[in-house]
């Protein structure tokens, strides 16, 4: 007989079932729901904690810092997010943002080439980042080399050619247009955080709609099923690391519109923030766990703890230790209900 | 048997031509021979591109050949500065002549310990270990120490924002990495103007670790924080001023609230010359890329006596900063020529920017 949580399926039917359902399923599937909801929970306890400690936190003028801050990371997240469903990992982001970051640059009307592509630019170094991870995941699937290996050897690639590119001599951006747009509001909303929102509502859709995003998660949970399904898990891979690349690639020139360079070190700390927030968000590192809303949260979180403490006034000394700890309570509240069952933890 | 018998043979020739005691060079060197090598840490920044355009603006205005210069970039990594100096002194040790930022204090001992060992010649700037001297027994290779006074320099900043400033209002503080010297003593620059000026407070400060994207939305934050109550930004380097720069921008304010900066980048320079910083300071990277290079060349061909003849203060002294502003701006705005050195490579005149003993 199969077991179905605490009842009892019979192969009669369902009908057995249902009048054996009982309490303990309904307070099984409403556990699962709230644990579910713990991040979401975080996000709200520091939000409210932060307004008490500063009223300001709370005003228009911070909400409205707090969506500019989130934007890139949310962009980031969205695009890591497919990757650790997979159970993969891209270490190359910080190596794409700065090529496609100084492609960017150089393409846009700018202080050492002649060019003045505006718009296209940003189109332009996206794709650019797609094409590194393509090469990302070809490498990975083909080479059958962990994903690890590859992406902190195309890291390094990645920083390299960004490096050849500047040369010491950093393109500085001058399209007045395109600067203004990325540093500026459409009614009172920054534009950025719309990019964003429209690049997590593609996430959203390729994760629910199409089979590239529900076969992430069988990917995630089993490969070698998957494989044994005939799931086309290398073409999946590929995807995956394609998306991941765009993301980077978008990322690295609307941060160098807004700062207004093309920037070698502008990818700085942003693999391990936007792998964070995935984490925190509730997307296991392991995979087949997750969602790109969760990584929304994700980001959420650590925008506004990483807001917050500099209206609390935490000392600089202070910050990344005090932000570690409640990454690693965010993380704990996040799996406390998974840590009873035989699961292996990586 | 035998192919063990063959293993130990190689190893034993390899060990003699390798690693044989090094050739001393206390005799100077051909000016084809020698070799210029600037280490660094990287060159993505234009402060370590202009170090090491100035390292070739000086081999080109000696007549010698760009083949006879190399770069080492050491990306942040300590024990690669070490090794990269090892690996290039297998041959020439004693005609090769070291430039070097180093990338933190301890392996200036490492590198000094790898010159006296190889017959190699460095100089060093900015700081190195307490107690620690060219001048003291044994550092014969240590040609010379060319300090940079940041308390001096974060001072001279201060003062121009104070003034910009009017003396009165609210400022809040951008630091460097938390534990580099340079940062720590930048920052006590700025403290020591504060107590000087009562009329001003410090309402806030935050690491933004030398980075603009990093600094940009500290200073957003501060902005929804603080509103009008901030008059003036201070930065502990050019490249977190302009991040607090386009962090203004986006609120409208760049050029109407007084930043500043540390380093003299081009971009920074052109900064104070729109208006939307007000000043920085510059220890003048063409100068620090080259003047060790000069200074080794001067002593290998024989026209500047050998270091251990150098008064104490030839060998460990601080270079004369540089406070760029809206008043002598101009000067600054376009890349110098070698001829603007010529005076500081002059083997008589290797000191001309000591301003006084480094500590």
């Amino acid at each position: 007989m199969a077991e179905l949580g605490h009842a009892r399926v019979s192969p009669v039917g369902r009908r057995v079932a249902r009048r054996e359902v009982g309490a303990s399923t309904i307070a099984a599937t409403l556990r699962r729901n709230v644990l579910a909801w713990t991040p979401a929970l975080a996000l709200g306890v520091l939000c409210i904690a932060f307004s008490i400690a500063d009223a300001r936190f709370a005003s228009l003028a911070n909400i409205h810092t707090l969506a500019s801050q989130a934007a890139l990371p949310l962009i980031l997240a969205t695009g890591m997010t497919f990757i650790i469903l997979q159970g993969s990992i891209d270490l190359s982001v910080e190596g794409v943002m700065a090529a496609c970051s100084l492609t960017f640059a150089l393409l846009v009307r700018n202080s050492r080439t002649g060019l003045d592509l505006g718009v296209l630019a940003i189109v332009a170094a996206s794709l650019l980042g797609a094409c590194f991870g393509v090469a990302n995941g070809a490498l990975i699937t083909r080479l059958r080399v962990p994903s690890f290996m590859v992406t902190l050897g195309t890291w390094s690639i990645t920083s390299g050619v960004a490096m050849l590119i500047s040369g010491g001599q950093p393109p500085q951006i001058r399209d007045m247009a395109m600067r203004n747009w990325a540093l500026g509001d459409s009614l009172g909303v920054p534009n950025l955080i719309v990019v964003a929102i429209v690049f997590l509502a593609v996430g959203y859709l390729l994760q629910t709609y199409t089979r590239f995003g529900r076969y992430s998660y069988i990917v995630g949970s089993s490969e070698d099923i998957a494989r044994l399904s005939g799931v086309a898990v290398d073409r999946f891979k590929v995807l995956a690391f394609a998306f991941c690349g765009l993301s980077s690639g978008l990322a690295g020139a609307l941060e160098s519109a807004r700062l207004g360079l093309g920037h070698v070190q502008i990818g700085a700390n942003q693999m391990f923030l936007a792998l964070t927030a995935v984490v925190i968000g509730g997307t296991s590192l392991s995979g087949g766990r997750g969602g790109v809303v969760q990584s929304m949260v994700g980001v959420l979180i650590l925008t506004v703890l990483a807001n917050g403490m500099i209206f609390v006034g935490v000392t600089p000394y202070l910050q990344t230790a005090v932000q570690g700890a409640i990454i690693l309570l965010a993380v704990i509240a996040a799996t406390w209900h998974l840590r009873g069952r035989l699961r292996v933890v990586k | 048997m035998r192919q063990h018998a063959l293993i130990l043979f190689a190893g034993a020739a390899s060990f003699v031509a390798f690693g044989g005691p090094a050739a001393r060079a206390d005799t100077p060197c051909k000016k084809e021979d020698i070799r210029f090598i600037n280490s660094m840490r990287e060159i993505a920044q234009p402060y370590h591109a202009d170090l090491d355009k100035g390292g070739r603006l000086f081999v080109q205005s000696v007549g010698l050949n760009d083949k006879q210069y190399v770069l080492q970039l050491n990306q942040s990594d300590s024990d690669k500065q070490v090794s990269l100096m090892r690996a290039v002194l297998a041959t020439n040790p004693g005609c090769t002549v070291f430039n070097v930022e180093p990338n933190n204090l301890p392996e200036v001992r490492l590198i000094v310990q790898t010159a006296n060992q190889t017959g190699a010649w460095v100089v060093t700037h900015w700081s190195h270990p307490d107690g620690f001297y060219p001048y003291q027994q044994g550092n014969d290779h240590w040609i010379a120490h060319i300090g940079v006074n940041s308390l001096d320099a974060g001072v001279s900043v201060s003062r121009s924002l104070v003034n910009a400033m009017g003396g009165q209002g609210g400022i809040v503080a951008l630091q460097g990495i938390l534990e580099n010297k340079p940062a720590q003593l930048r920052f006590a620059g700025l403290q020591k103007v504060l107590a000087e000026n009562p009329g001003v407070t410090l309402l806030d400060q935050q690491t933004a670790n030398w980075d603009r994207s990093q600094a940009f939305p500290i200073v957003q934050a501060w902005l929804s924080k603080y509103g009008d109550k901030i008059k003036a930004i201070w930065a502990a380097n050019d490249d977190m001023a302009l991040g607090a720069v386009e962090a203004l921008r986006a609120q409208g304010l760049a050029g109407k609230i007084p930043v500043v900066g540390v380093d003299g980048i081009p971009e920074a320079i052109q900064a104070v010359k729109t208006g939307e910083m007000t000043a920085t300071v510059s220890s003048d990277a063409y100068y620090q890329g080259s003047i060790g290079l000069a200074m080794g060349y001067c002593v290998l061909t024989g026209q500047a006596p050998m270091p251990a003849k150098w008064t104490n203060e030839q060998r460990n002294f601080n270079l004369r900063l540089i406070t760029i502003s809206k008043d002598n701006v101009d000067q600054y705005l376009n890349p110098p020529p070698a001829s603007a050195y010529a005076g500081d490579w002059d083997c008589n005149k290797l000191w001309s920017r000591d301003t006084g003993p480094a500590d």
